[in-house]
């Protein structure tokens, strides 16, 4: 199998020419920070989309910006700090140099998601350039915009399948002026009860997650034993320290204020270990930890598990092998949610998604119609596509 | 031509043969919605009673090739729900079911006949609410918040429909049900629950809905602020964004508005006055005060010359009558008026008022706006007198209005939809090539073309074919974008 061709634009109209100049399968890579969806299958290009960087324009009374596709979300998030100003969302591997781009194709997002959602709530426009080399757009630059379908929406999760992502235009928030986070130390099986307070109050949290303590190299405790809760409220000064004392007593009795650093420990349990096969799943979040628990291998102390408690969005990372993530892809499915392989060690030959949803007819005529060659990103949706 | 015996005899099938209206002068009712500009007659009307009839009742459309268009409440200001001549009208209004509210997920589960206002009424026993608050939620239905994307004054802060559904059941035009979306944000591939919210009841019927609730805010602070001029309020609004404060909602009225609102509603406007600016927070109570007070501030800064603070629930509820009143007050002052919708960047507002003025005045119009102010949606209200020929005129304003939204960099519509109304003006906004690739979008959901047709993208047939020069695109104009 011969190597294939690289490429690598830097404007919109380079990624056409690349699109059209190269013919047969082509794949879309961004910054590689992680092993998404299925392995892809034996590809002529590469496009390489860390090219496509910069800000096009940023408006800061707007607060919207638009930037290329491949540009790394953490630079984007410090150019717009001097304004007070940033992209709200918090994936893991925002800190890995994960590109704006790359992060929708894989609907990746982070705890924020509670309360800013994902890049399909921040996305407000798109330019992209279909495997036939047309350039379409949609959305625009105005946050409130109903005219036309919504393209933006199709490329996010569509993992490089459906058109290469050149330019994105993004709602903007605030940078917090002060942020406190509460941990509290608890089992898995406690967390939904211990956070139902803070869920069901009027305190506003930006993020209601738990993470197993176990870092996943068999040191410590089984995953689900030992676990802490982590709240994250922002807030004005003035505010802060009202707030804080109200949600610690929400929390109840072990209740601690602690440091940002806790949201550093938790994406690295979102990032797994390399030896890991790290699961994204999503289910109602009452059914999660009863869930996440049954999962194989999730109760031994080679496994570490996240939980959105209000979101319903977890990650397990496991000491598994090919068949044990088919077995909790099917567990997941059987529970009414879904779930997709985020990261693997090379070779695990596990797929990467389970039973099919009822709508995967739908998306595979949106894909006939808009990549009747199939050209783009072989095999990301084997065996779906 | 009017369907035949045995297409008619398959929908009495389909749905129970009392669920179908063939009645000329019954079927009337259905012939526009809140854009009763375009009226087209039916020639059956089905009121499927469930998911399964509602679907068998798209299957007989798929065999026979009968174009459908699915119907809510018909409040619609975008002739979206408008019937397609020898078509059928698919009416959800009653699959009204609220199938659950579960407050440990905070999620509620209903029937698109359902109305928005019924989802928070059902969901306010457990302390939770259903964000989204279009002005007409007491007779609008989910299915078409949902079909339409629908938009409300606090928006602002919670954004809007697309932001809330969950899960979207869906009778695609081939008469199969399907879901989009799940029990989480996660989804298996892309996320085609995005892609049918906002798509106008073109690429399907959705027949069960899954909505996140959110908890009822512990505080609200409303106040009411009078300026002497549209720039000074525009300018509050935004050394509020500068302050990084969001606010549940920001809305603006101008003198022509609030006359008209303060006549037909009494709800303490200041008559006169430039323009009055409503600004509501909400959250957790300590974090609303320290924030209200600085809005408060920031309206003094900016010659405000009367602020009212709303002191209990009764005067908060009149501020907002005053200001939800506005469109159809309007009525009040004039005999005739078009409801325009469009979108432009927020600090553009100035800009695109003073050209509206001067297009007013030009076409020798008077135009009320009403506005989200908080985040550059406008709405335009064009007054007329159609006894005195002003019709067309009003309407070529009105359009003119929506096209100048674009030039500034916005958008055709922030709420209200294309539907019908403005198929022809989509080219404004986008490229040939941006709605060819819509078109194949909507295709690959309606192969056969028979989901709600005529609407959203332009047609020959309704637009007129126009091949034409090349014409560059506004944002291009501008150097936004660039063409290939
Ligand atoms: C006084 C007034 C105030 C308004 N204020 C607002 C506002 O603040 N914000 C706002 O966004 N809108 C507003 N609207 C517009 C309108 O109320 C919304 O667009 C609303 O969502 C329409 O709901 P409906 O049930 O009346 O739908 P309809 O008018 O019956 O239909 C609207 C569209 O939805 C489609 N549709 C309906 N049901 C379904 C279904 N089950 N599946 C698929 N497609 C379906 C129809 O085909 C049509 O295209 C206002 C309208 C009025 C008259």
């Amino acid at each position: 199998m011969s190597t294939p061709t690289a490429l690598r634009p830097t404007d919109l109209r380079g990624v056409r020419d690349a699109v059209l100049d190269s013919a047969g399968p082509l794949a879309i890579a961004g910054a590689g920070t992680a092993a998404w969806a299925g392995d892809l299958h034996p590809v002529d290009a590469v496009l390489d989309t860390t090219g496509l960087t910069g800000v096009i324009a940023h408006n800061p009374g707007d607060m919207t910006v638009s930037a290329y596709a491949g540009t790394p979300l953490r630079e984007l998030n410090e150019t717009l700090a001097a304004h007070g100003q940033r992209v709200a969302l918090d994936a893991a591997r925002v800190a890995r140099g994960a590109t704006i781009g790359g992060l929708i194709a894989t609907a990746d997002a982070g705890p924020a998601a509670l309360a800013r959602g994902s890049m399909r709530d921040l996305v407000i426009g798109a330019t992209v350039v279909l495997a036939d080399g047309t350039v379409a757009r949609s959305g625009g630059h105005v946050i409130k915009n109903v005219a036309g379908y919504d393209l933006a929406k199709l490329l996010h999760g569509s993992y490089g399948t459906l058109g290469v992502l050149v330019e994105v235009v993004l709602r903007l928030h605030p940078v917090p002026k002060q942020t406190a986070t509460l941990a509290l130390d608890c089992p898995l099986a406690e967390a939904a009860g211990r956070a139902a307070p803070v869920l069901d109050g009027p305190y506003e949290p930006v993020a209601v997650e738990w993470r197993s303590h176990s870092s996943g190299d068999g040191s410590g405790p089984a995953a689900t034993e030992a676990g802490r809760l982590l709240v994250r409220i922002e807030a004005t000064p003035d505010a802060l320290g009202a707030r804080a004392r109200r949600l610690l007593r929400a929390l109840g009795s072990g209740a601690t204020e602690a440091g940002a650093q806790e949201w550093a420990a938790h994406a690295e349990r979102v990032r797994g270990r390399p030896e890991q096969a790290v699961l994204r799943l999503g289910a109602r979040p009452s059914t999660l930890p009863g869930l996440l628990a049954a999962l194989p291998g999730a109760a031994t102390d080679a496994a570490a598990l996240t939980l959105g408690v209000g979101t319903g969005v977890a990650t397990a990372a496991l000491p598994a092998s090919a068949e044990d993530v088919v077995a909790a892809h099917h567990a997941v499915h059987a529970a009414g949610g879904t779930s997709v392989l985020r990261d693997r060690p090379a070779g695990l030959g596990a797929p990467a998604w389970g039973p099919p949803p009822s709508a995967l007819r739908v998306f595979k005529a949106v894909k006939t119609a808009l990549d009747p060659e199939a050209r783009l990103g072989p095999g990301r949706f084997d065996p779906w596509i | 031509m009017a369907l035949d015996k045995t297409i008619h005899s398959a929908f009495a099938r389909a749905t129970g043969p009392e669920n179908v209206i063939d009645d000329p002068v019954r079927c009337r009712a259905y012939e526009c919605d809140g854009l009763t500009g375009y009226r087209v007659v039916p020639d059956l009307v089905l009121l499927p009673r469930d998911a399964a009839a509602v679907a068998a009742a798209v299957r007989v459309c798929a065999e026979h090739g009968v174009a459908f268009v699915a119907r809510g409440a018909g409040t619609g200001l975008s002739g979206g729900a408008l019937p397609v001549a020898d078509g059928v009208v698919i009416s959800l209004s009653r699959l009204r079911r609220i199938l659950e509210i579960d407050p440990v997920n905070r999620r509620a589960v209903i029937e698109p006949g359902v109305t928005n206002l019924e989802i928070t009424a059902a969901a306010a026993p457990h302390g939770l609410y259903y964000a989204p608050d279009p002005s007409s939620q007491q007779v609008c239905t989910i299915g078409g918040n949902v079909a339409e994307n629908s938009g409300g004054a606090h928006c602002l802060k919670y954004g809007f429909t697309t932001n809330h559904v969950l899960a979207t059941e869906v009778v695609l035009p081939d008469g199969s049900i399907v879901t989009f979306g799940g029990d989480s944000p996660e989804q298996a591939g892309p996320d085609l629950r995005g892609v049918f919210v906002g798509s106008e009841g073109t690429l399907g019927i959705t027949t069960k809905i899954t909505v996140r609730l959110l908890p009822t805010p512990e505080t609200v602070r409303t106040l009411l602020a009078d300026f002497p001029s549209i720039g000074a309020a525009g300018d509050v609004v935004s050394d509020i964004v500068a302050a990084g404060i969001v606010p549940a909602a920001v809305e603006m009225m101008d003198t022509l508005a609030i006359e008209a609102a303060e006549q037909a509603v009494h709800a303490g406007y200041t008559v006169g006055v430039a323009a009055a600016l409503v600004v509501e927070l909400d959250g957790p109570v300590e974090e609303c005060e320290v924030q209200f007070d600085q809005v408060k501030r920031i309206c003094d800064r900016h010659g405000c010359t009367r602020l009212h603070i709303a002191g209990s629930a009764e005067e908060r509820a009149a501020i907002w009558r005053g200001r939800k009143a506005a469109f159809a007050a309007v009525g009040r002052i004039s005999p005739d008026y078009f409801v325009q919708d469009g979108v432009v960047p927020r600090t553009r507002l100035g800009e695109v008022l003073d050209r509206i003025a001067a297009m007013g005045k030009a076409a020798g119009l008077r135009v009320a706006n009403v506005f989200h102010a908080g985040d550059g949606n406008l709405h335009p209200l064009v007054l007329y007198n159609a006894a005195a020929g002003e019709t067309e005129r009003a309407e070529r304003l009105s359009a003119q209005i929506a096209e100048l939204c674009v030039e500034l960099g916005g958008s055709l519509s922030g709420e209200h939809g294309i539907g019908t109304d403005k198929a022809c003006s989509m080219p404004k906004m986008f490229s040939r090539d941006d709605l060819a690739v819509m078109q194949r979008v909507r295709d690959a959901f309606d192969p056969d073309g028979l989901c709600n047709p005529g609407k959203v993208l332009p047609t020959p047939r309704l637009c007129g074919e126009r091949p034409g020069p090349y014409r560059p695109h506004p944002l291009e104009e501008a150097g936004v974008i660039e063409r290939l």
